[in-house]
């Protein structure tokens, strides 16, 4: 068997080095397609400094859809970054908000924030090792320590590390040609039909373990350290519930209870909470069971958040 | 652990560096500890499974030690094949026979709600395959082939091992047991030749059978939705899913043993270049579990020493029962595994009673029957055949496959003016790619071994050939952990 090792080292050694290629172009094609992941946004990000961040889940990403984001930048006099991202609770949006906070300023921090993604660690420990959340995300340096930092502490599974590392999932993308683009903004103009089993399946999607107060205790520390995290950086936090259309809103499972909670825990920091979900009652202004659409999202601009994001800025400013 | 997964590989190299350290003659007795770790590493409750059919085996191999008379030998035997084979049909059947039951009781029966709560836990993956293993290995102690238990450790070992525990081979212990027995040091030789297996095997599973799956689910899922050229596609690309993912388990199996210097038997030879179904189920496909059936079921009933009407009747009892051992293969227990086995059992039945046809034929036209355009036809005509059998084992039911069948068999000649206007997508396009390499491959195969060529090949062009393999692994493997479809029991 001895004989076998020089050759089987030499082979190795060739292989890492062809590895390493692949790994090369894959790395050269994440960066060609990327768009919507948040880790390529700050990493691509031609400023400094902006006067808002936007974080959450799948909800706050209309708020960046086809142009979207510079209408809310134009109207608002604002310099902001969306980095909303699918399927996300508060530990990974810590995360994106420490990787950001490494190289980057902001003078506000927007939090969209969804019940469902205190319920599981399917929508945040989980979500680091989501290949579509990996492979969108260019191999950085501070990125890979930040990750690694959260594997010590925060438990999120070390194979996410290890892909992001050895850039695996860019190089077995199946995509690899397409744009990083979530399917729902090319929805972005479409309008939601209600459909109650559409809405049973996403509920059924969205809390896949019934309401459990200790995994809701572990989010909602971790929320309020991302907000701390935030403050000690001079940020001021505002915290949104954005709008859902009433079917979806009434099959909401145990919304009241963690909303009274979500909110008394938000009073005692004095951190402003707006509770947006019924702001827009018509399905018209959806593209799904829960997204806003391009109306919905213009409509939710002008009722609720332009005076958050620009108090006091009059109409013909913000058109101008 | 599944052989795609990180984890596999990280217990493989672990296991392989503390076998390297042991002494020989003791490396066996780690092996056996490292497959019972394997096996109880997603749920320990397997275990439970695992030691209760190996005691019943030893202690059965005791008793036939003990057996004086033939009866004794005979009633031994009979009692370990009842509990073991028993275990089996009742892991298997109980609880769809109990719906069934319940199904056809009152709606308000006391009976039905009674006999509603009766449930038997499920078996672990691999039930299947280590029941028949044991079973074999029985039957071969009471035929005098093993000596009872040669090693009680040994034959633990040959029931757990781990490469094989969950989809087989169903190896002979005539064949394992003497490897076993002597201490085990793998050649370099072997060792590359078991990587090359592991990498290839690999090939088959996550890039063939893993990238035909998705598109066969789609239209399997709801078969009335699907249009004729999808359901011929799903046809076509199920019996290279099926043949890829279990003849990569199987490769797999080969090649782990192989880097423990264990030589399991061949379970796959380029089954469908087979030029008759009795080929296809006889000398290519599943031999393990074929040649099971043969030996502990065909040939004590009676084989083709009796009659032609009871030998025909004993083709389609073995695989009517060979149906029955792989409902609960992945897609479900019903009665679409019933009719598989029979299908194949006629068609058996049919190239039997044909043979003296064919070699009528093949003795007056010799150059004309053994010409490349006939030998090529008769590979086509067997493919279709076991094509249509396979919709039958993937189909939710028996009503499902007909649907499919009776569509394509409508449209069939439709199809070639559907398929140039058919909009194929790039994995339709990935999917027949893979399946013309892997044709090409085993037919060069079939002349001589691929393996055997690469040896002989200069370092160069084998190990770019390794690296070519290992690249398409990378970039188009599916590594999301989906099972082999024959190791979900």
């Amino acid at each position: 068997m001895r004989t076998l090792l020089n050759p089987a080292l030499r082979f190795v050694a060739i292989g890492i080095v062809l590895y390493g290629l692949l790994g090369y172009a894959a790395e050269r094609l994440t960066l060609a397609v990327g768009h919507s992941n948040p880790i390529f946004k700050i990493l691509a990000a031609s400023e400094v400094n902006y006067d808002w961040v936007i974080l959450g889940a799948s909800h706050a990403m209309p708020l960046d859809f086809d142009g979207f984001g510079a209408r809310l930048e134009r109207e608002t006099g604002h310099r902001i970054l969306n980095l909303g991202s699918l399927g996300t609770g508060p530990l990974y949006n810590r995360f994106v908000l420490d990787v950001f906070l490494r190289k980057h300023r902001a003078g506000s921090l927007l939090y969209i924030v969804d019940a469902f993604s205190f319920r599981s660690s399917a929508w945040n420990e989980e979500r680091f090792s989501d290949v579509k959340l990996v492979r969108g995300a260019p191999l950085d340096r501070d990125v890979a320590s930040l990750l690694l930092r959260y594997v010590r502490e925060d438990g999120i599974p070390a194979y996410a590390a290890l892909d992001y590392l050895t850039l695996f999932s860019k190089i077995n993308n199946r995509d690899r040609f397409a744009q990083d683009t979530w399917e729902g903004e090319r929805q972005f103009d479409r309008i939601y039909r209600p459909s109650p089993a559409m809405v049973r399946k996403r509920i059924d999607y969205l809390y896949p373990e019934p309401p459990n107060r200790v995994i809701s205790e572990r989010y909602l520390a971790s929320f309020e350290a991302l907000i701390d995290a935030a403050r000690q950086r001079g940020m001021t936090v505002t915290v949104v519930r954005m709008p859902l259309p009433p079917d979806f809103r009434r099959a909401l499972p145990d919304e009241s209870s963690f909303d009274a909670e979500l909110a008394r825990r938000l009073a005692q920091r004095g951190t402003p909470f707006h509770d947006f979900a019924s702001a827009l009652d018509d399905p018209r202004y959806f593209f799904d069971t829960d997204h806003l659409n391009r109306q919905g999202a213009e409509a939710f601009l002008d009722c609720c958040l332009r005076p958050i994001l620009a108090p006091g800025r009059p109409q013909a400013v913000q058109a101008r | 652990m599944l052989f795609t997964s990180l984890g596999f590989y990280v217990f493989l190299a672990g296991t392989l560096a503390v076998f390297a350290l042991l002494p020989p003659a003791f490396r066996w007795f780690w092996l056996l500890g490292a497959s019972a770790f394997f096996y109880g590493a997603s749920n320990p409750g397997n275990l439970a499974f695992l030691a209760g059919v190996t005691l019943v085996v030893l202690f059965t191999a005791w008793l036939l030690k003990r057996a004086r008379t033939p009866f004794v030998r005979r009633a031994s035997l009979a009692f370990g094949l009842s509990v073991i084979v028993g275990a089996l049909a009742a892991f298997k059947y109980f609880d769809t026979a109990m719906q069934s039951v319940v199904g056809v009781l009152a709606a308000d029966s006391s009976l039905r709600a009674a006999l509603g709560g009766w449930h038997l836990p499920t078996a672990p993956a691999g039930f299947s395959f280590y029941t028949f293993a044991a079973a074999s290995y029985l039957i071969d102690v009471a035929r005098g082939r093993i000596a009872a238990p040669a090693s009680a450790g040994h034959a633990a070992a040959y029931l757990a091992w781990f490469p094989k525990l969950l989809a087989g081979p169903i190896d002979r212990a005539t064949n394992f047991l003497p490897q076993i027995a002597k201490p085990l040091s793998p050649d370099p030789g072997g060792f590359v030749l078991g990587l090359e297996l592991i990498a290839f095997g690999l090939f088959k599973k996550a890039v063939i059978a893993d990238n035909l799956a998705p598109l066969v689910d789609r239209v399997y899922g709801i078969p009335a939705f699907a249009s004729p050229v999808e359901l011929a596609l799903s046809v076509y690309f199920f019996a290279f899913q099926i043949y890829c993912d279990f003849s990569g388990y199987t490769d797999i199996a080969l090649g782990i043993s192989l880097l423990f210097g264990v030589r399991l038997a061949e379970n796959f030879r380029r089954p469908y270049l087979s030029l008759s179904v009795r080929e296809f189920w006889g000398e290519r496909w599943h031999i393990s579990l074929s040649q099971w059936f043969r030996d502990y079921l065909y040939v004590p009933l009676g084989g083709s020493r009796t009659g032609r009407g009871r030998m025909y009747l004993n083709l389609m009892f073995v695989f009517v029962v060979s149906g029955l051992w792989h409902a609960g293969l992945g897609y479900g227990v019903g009665w679409t595994f019933l009719a598989w086995g029979a299908l194949n059992g006629a068609y058996h039945c049919i190239g039997t009673a044909a043979r003296p046809l064919w070699s009528k034929l093949e003795v007056s036209w010799p150059s004309a029957w053994n010409s490349t355009g006939v030998r090529l036809a008769r590979v086509l005509v067997t493919f279709h055949l076991i094509a249509i059998g396979w919709v039958f084992f993937r189909a939710r039911s028996v009503a499902d496959a007909l649907l499919v069948l009776k569509r394509l068999a409508t449209r069939a000649l439709d199809l070639p003016g559907l398929i140039w206007h058919y909009p194929f997508t790039t994995d339709h396009w990935l999917g027949i790619g893979l399946i013309a390499l892997l044709i090409a491959v085993e037919w060069a195969d079939e002349k001589r071994s691929i393996f055997a060529r690469l040896a002989s090949y200069p370092v160069a062009v084998r190990w770019a050939a390794c690296y070519l393999l290992l690249a398409a692994l990378a970039i188009l493997g599916r590594w999301q952990s989906r099972e082999f479809i024959y190791m979900q029991f």
